[in-house]
């Protein structure tokens, strides 16, 4: 699994690399998944440890790897965020614990360091067939049936060899791991009418698309893979955050903000 | 971070031109924006015609639901959630945008004469008429009203019907009472679906 974490720097300094209009917060993200790669790694190569899926007493192991995210974060990350890490830097361990802790149970999109700080230890929960405890799931075809996360970005992809149309599959924002998912259904509230559901493309991100619900007026961004194979959609999905922009100015509003916070 | 998630939102964009809470400047990404040429498409499942198989397709329908627009099919792939097909479509059922956007369809009537080696237009109403015309001459003339035992059969033996694949119900639910009532044995409306 170190793979998908490199997959997704390789992509996420591939576009940072391109003009566009994106590239702060590519060039961010892609800093902040080294980051994130490094907390995995931490998790993955303890001996003699395996996360019992409460946090609360895996903290004193998951806990170490704060200080290195906060310093990325802080050099990294712009103003705002740095000296919210270096806040967060001088609290001790009882306080951190305690945000993380309040994340766990009701996790929001805009608590920036809980969400990225916790991402790759839900992941290697998942890997390692461990359910999370104490958490409140949220039930229902549109979470995660793992966590019970919020998806985070639509994906298209073939499943069957001898098929051109694509499978579709959510990726779940909180612990990035992927449940599959109807075609045509709002991945928010199950609206299935195809007038009320909208998709909106446009030439300059060929892979990437709205898929917009008119009945409760969300959206989630897919990524196309029959159409590029190459792209990895949680970073794409940041890449085309124009797309967001247009959404939010029709009066959408998106399902999960991602970790740049559109 | 004490900010409620409508808060966050509104506050990242102010003016066409913001910023994140989490500090990020979007004024880059608003630029684009503004220059995007955006398409609405919908996405209706249905089920391919062609045949009994009834494959599940999705149509995508291009149109911005504006009343004055006419939505326009363009494009048509199979439906990978459908528990028959799975995605896949045959050829003929992969070209089936073809049977609703294609510069060769026929918008007129034509009729090939007896001996000739081409197709000739035809008015509607002269294609009626002379089709009624040769229906009831045939009917007349070819009637079988009983059979050789003596009962009464009242069959037409001498037209026969073929519907086509992409017929619709309603007009399937005609071509049936139609010719039902001129006494046709020999029918197919090929609805199978």
């Amino acid at each position: 699994m170190i793979d998908w974490w490199d997959n997704q720097i390789q992509r996420a300094d591939l576009l940072s690399a391109r003009a566009n209009s994106s590239r702060e917060l590519l060039t961010f993200y892609a800093h902040l998944l080294r980051a994130q790669k490094a907390i995995y790694q931490y998790l993955r190569s303890r001996k003699g440890w395996l996360p019992s899926g409460d946090l609360e007493s895996d903290f004193p192991v998951v806990g170490n790897a704060l200080p290195a995210f906060l310093k990325v974060v802080e050099a990294r990350g712009p103003e705002s965020l740095a000296s919210e890490a270096r806040d967060l830097s001088e609290r001790d361990d009882d306080a951190i614990a305690e945000r993380l802790m309040t994340y766990w149970f009701s996790a929001s999109d805009i608590q920036f360091f809980e969400k990225a700080f916790l991402q790759p230890y839900l992941r290697w929960l998942v890997e390692t067939g461990t359910t999370p405890l104490g958490r409140e799931f949220a039930r229902g075809e549109h979470y995660c049936p793992y966590c019970g996360g919020n998806p985070q970005v639509s994906v298209l992809q073939n499943k069957e060899t001898t098929a051109e149309s694509g499978n579709r599959d959510l990726i779940c924002a909180t612990c990035l791991s992927t449940w599959e998912f109807r075609r045509v259904v709002c991945a928010n509230c199950g609206e299935e009418r195809p007038a009320k559901l909208g998709y909106f493309h446009t030439p300059e991100f060929d892979h990437v698309r709205i898929e917009a619900c008119d009945t409760c007026m969300r959206y989630i961004k897919g990524v196309d893979l029959t159409r590029l194979g190459l792209a990895a959609p949680i970073v794409d999905e940041i890449d085309a955050a124009p797309l967001d922009l247009w959404a939010r100015e029709h009066g959408y509003s998106k399902i999960e903000l991602n970790l740049i916070g559109v | 971070m004490e900010v409620s998630r409508r808060t966050f939102i509104k506050t990242t964009l102010i003016g066409g031109a913001g910023v994140t809470v989490f500090g990020f400047n979007l004024a880059p990404v608003y630029a684009q924006t503004q220059g995007l040429k955006i398409a609405r498409t919908t996405e209706t499942r249905s089920t391919c015609p062609y045949c009994s198989v009834s494959c599940g397709v999705i149509i995508h329908t291009l149109g911005d639901k504006a009343k004055n627009a006419t939505p326009q099919v363009v494009h048509v792939e199979g439906d990978p959630d459908h528990p028959i097909n799975r995605g896949t479509l045959c050829p003929k059922g992969a070209s089936l945008e073809q049977d609703i956007l294609n510069d060769r369809r026929l918008l007129k009537p034509q009729v090939r004469r007896p001996g000739s080696d081409h197709w000739d237009d035809i008015s509607w109403d002269d294609a009626t008429n002379e089709i009624a015309r040769w229906v009831k001459k045939t009917r007349d003339e070819t009637f079988i009203e009983k059979d050789k035992g003596g009962y009464t059969v009242n069959r037409l033996e001498s037209i026969g019907w073929t519907g086509g694949c992409t017929d619709t119900n309603e007009l399937n639910f005609l071509a049936v009472k139609t010719m039902r009532s001129l006494g046709l044995c020999y029918f197919e409306t090929q609805a199978r679906v």
